[in-house]
């Protein structure tokens, strides 16, 4: 209602607003451009600045700025694609990512399903109590789970795996169906990546049920009653009526866990920080060891802009696919 | 302060409902069997009903199984968890001396343990009124450190966060879109992006020494934070019809008024939502704490991840335990209180578009 009076100002001023490229109606900019900017100089700005020491061969924090560092071209990524160490950790990611994402999703359908049928009762008690991971703190949850997969001989799981082994015996079953306990979880390769994806599913699968359980909670009572009438068994109402409902939330909800599985630091690091031997070290752990510990800037920022890049990817995926960005072009 | 009395509310209702639930429970076994005895259900269909039931119950213990393990460990301090008995300890060995080194010993609330009071000082060097703990010899822990940096993280991502996502939704401006789609991008997906730009930022703050820094490190949490709370609460203002406030407008209210009066109250839920958030973002973050801060300075999350990893094979699981539960309860309380509206939160994006 309010709008600025052309003429009755000072003429320069006036003059100069409409010579700058947005109106009075613009002030909504002032109220987003805090935001912006914090949000650009502590994510946007050191994604670039990633990129430049990725060009340059620093090696240790103070040389990228202090002198020292110079400018090699794309001479890291060379040394990347060469490197053995890098194809395993971008092959233990990309493993992880899968494995962990399949599990998720038949764990959190399963749960979904039985935590919605009418037969059991107090489910939404239920529902409420699956969800408690969420609300936890990744590196509480995390560690508490690296207590669980000690090696030690009387750690959790092996305590667990000795009684199964003394119920087996005790039923005279063949050897084959025994463990070799105490299974060293931290300290073998595939039994290391084994704990990883456990605790991983063990996290991402909340986040699943809930998303599931609102998609499953929006089909209508009748649409299952009407094809119960039409004699569909449980497995055909499941196929017809379920999964279409379902398709949807579950791929986008696949898109975003399998996005944060990629990303995952907290779980090899607190672990055994990628052991053993460096075989289990996720792309971000990889790039983060690089630097911190072995003091190679340049590669390290290599490798991390290599691991943003697919993130880029999952993100536009994401928002192409996964309709994410619904709602930005509304008005 | 009405933010806080809603919040209560909402627990009280939720502790009203769970109280009544064994009454609800009782009836409807008494229901069953009437139905059975009347003829209208068989017992073979009840049956069925709780054969499901137990599954499902069987199912949530397992998967809490960690949570409800970790519970146990830290009430028994003075006993061996890992022994020939089992997993769980015997509950006759029960004790809280976890807790108590938790209080008294650790670094938790002040360091070693060594408590003391704060102090106003007037007339002293610095200004009028000074502000000083009194009674310890070592200082405040790491709790302080948590709050100092979940304050600014707060301040700082309120701040910007809640202008920002009143413009997106009521005004037009040049970038508008953009920038949405910007924060869009970035809303699922920043966490792990943090950690990738660790290295970037150390060697950035290295340089201009602000390293060891809990004020800045609190300015990075709400900078992350930023993209998604921005666009929850801009998806919870687009909910609020326009018409109010130009009803309010007709009615001779200011433009301030009506922000006072209509946006924010209408709100509240959102801002509940982000409020969670937005502290999480503060309060559960350990590596680029760790990384970037020196031991004087660590908050909660990076001593606990001390507390696992002293030694590789004598971890004191019981005051890890205890340590633990003192940092993630609170929150996790909150959270429960808030659920409903924390899982629109995260589910609200993609779903319904």
């Amino acid at each position: 209602m309010a709008s600025s009076q052309p003429g009755t100002g000072v003429s320069g001023l006036s003059r100069l607003r409409t010579a700058l490229p947005f109106s009075s109606r613009d002030w909504g900019l002032l109220l987003v451009a805090p935001g912006v900017l914090l949000f650009s100089s502590f994510m946007l700005y050191p994604i670039f600045y990633l990129f430049y020491i990725s060009l340059t061969d620093a090696t240790f924090a103070g040389s990228v700025i202090g002198g020292g560092a110079e400018l090699i071209g794309l001479a890291n990524y060379a040394q990347l694609i060469g490197d053995s160490q890098f194809w395993t950790s971008m092959t233990t990611t990309w493993l992880f990512v899968a494995v962990s994402l399949v599990l998720k999703v038949f764990l959190a359908v399963g749960i979904a399903l039985l935590l919605n049928h009418v037969r059991v009762a107090g489910k939404r008690y239920m529902r409420a109590a699956v969800i408690v991971p969420l609300g936890f703190p990744g590196i509480f949850t995390i560690t508490v789970w690296r207590g669980m997969f000690s090696d030690a001989r009387y750690g959790v799981f092996n305590t667990i795996l000795g009684r199964y082994n003394e119920f087996m015996s005790s039923l005279s079953a063949p050897e084959l169906l025994l463990f070799d306990v105490p299974i060293g979880f931290l300290s073998g390769r595939w039994e290391a990546f084994f704990a990883y994806v456990t605790t991983e599913v063990w996290l991402a699968y909340p986040f699943m049920v809930i998303i599931i359980v609102s998609a499953l909670q929006d089909v209508p009572r009748s649409l299952h009653e009407a094809a119960m009438v039409d004699g569909a068994g449980a497995l055909q109402r499941f196929r017809t009526v379920t999964l279409p409902a379902i398709k949807g939330p579950v791929l986008f909800a696949s898109i975003l866990t399998a996005a944060t599985s990629f990303q995952q630091f907290l779980i090899p690091w607190v672990f055994n920080q990628g052991g053993p031997s460096r075989q289990n070290e996720l792309i971000i752990v990889y790039g983060y060891r690089e630097a911190i510990t072995f003091n190679q800037f340049g590669l390290s920022a290599a490798i991390l802009i290599v691991g943003i890049a697919f993130v880029g990817l999952f993100m536009y995926v994401a928002v192409r696919y996964g309709g994410l960005a619904e709602g930005v072009g509304d008005e | 302060m009405s933010l806080l009395a809603s919040a209560l509310a909402l627990v009280r209702a939720k502790l009203v409902a769970l109280a009544t639930a064994p009454k609800r429970f009782s009836v409807m076994i008494r229901r069953a069997i009437y139905d059975v005895r009347t003829g209208k259900r068989t017992a073979w269909d009840v049956t069925k009903s709780v054969l499901m039931t137990l599954f499902g119950l069987a199912m949530v213990l397992v998967l809490l199984f960690p949570l409800f393990w970790i519970t146990t460990a830290s009430l028994a301090e003075g006993t061996r968890l890992f022994n020939t008995s089992g997993i769980f300890p015997d509950p006759a060995t029960y004790n809280l001396d976890a807790y108590r080194w938790v209080i008294y010993e650790s670094d938790f609330f002040f360091v070693d343990g060594d408590w003391g009071y704060p102090q106003l000082v007037l007339g002293g060097e610095s200004g009028l009124v000074s502000f000083r703990w009194a009674g310890t010899d070592t200082g405040p822990g790491a709790l302080f450190n948590s709050l100092y940096i979940v304050s600014v993280t707060l301040v700082a991502g309120f701040g910007m966060i809640v202008p920002a996502a009143y413009a997106f939704s009521r005004r037009q401006f040049v970038g508008r879109k953009r920038i949405l789609y910007g924060y869009v991008l970035f809303t699922q997906i920043g966490a792990g992006l943090s950690i990738a730009t660790l290295v970037a930022l150390y060697s950035l703050f290295s340089t201009y020494g602000l390293t060891n820094n809990l004020f800045i490190l609190g300015l990075f949490y709400a900078a992350s934070a930023i993209p998604f709370n921005t666009w929850l609460l801009k998806t919870y203002m687009d909910n609020i019809p326009v018409s109010y406030e130009e009803a309010a407008m007709v009615d001779g209210a200011s433009f301030l008024d009506t922000i006072r009066e209509v946006i924010l109250p209408l709100t509240k839920p959102g801002l509940a939502v982000v409020l969670i958030f937005v502290w999480l973002a503060g309060w559960n973050e350990f590596i680029i704490a760790q990384t970037l801060l020196r031991p004087e300075n660590y908050p909660l999350s990076v001593e606990l991840y001390n507390i696992a990893t002293e030694g590789r094979f004598s971890t004191p699981w019981t005051r890890f335990a205890a340590f633990a539960n003192l940092f993630a309860l609170p929150v996790a309380i909150v959270y429960f209180a808030a659920q409903r509206s924390v899982e629109d939160g995260l589910s609200f994006g993609g779903m319904e578009g």
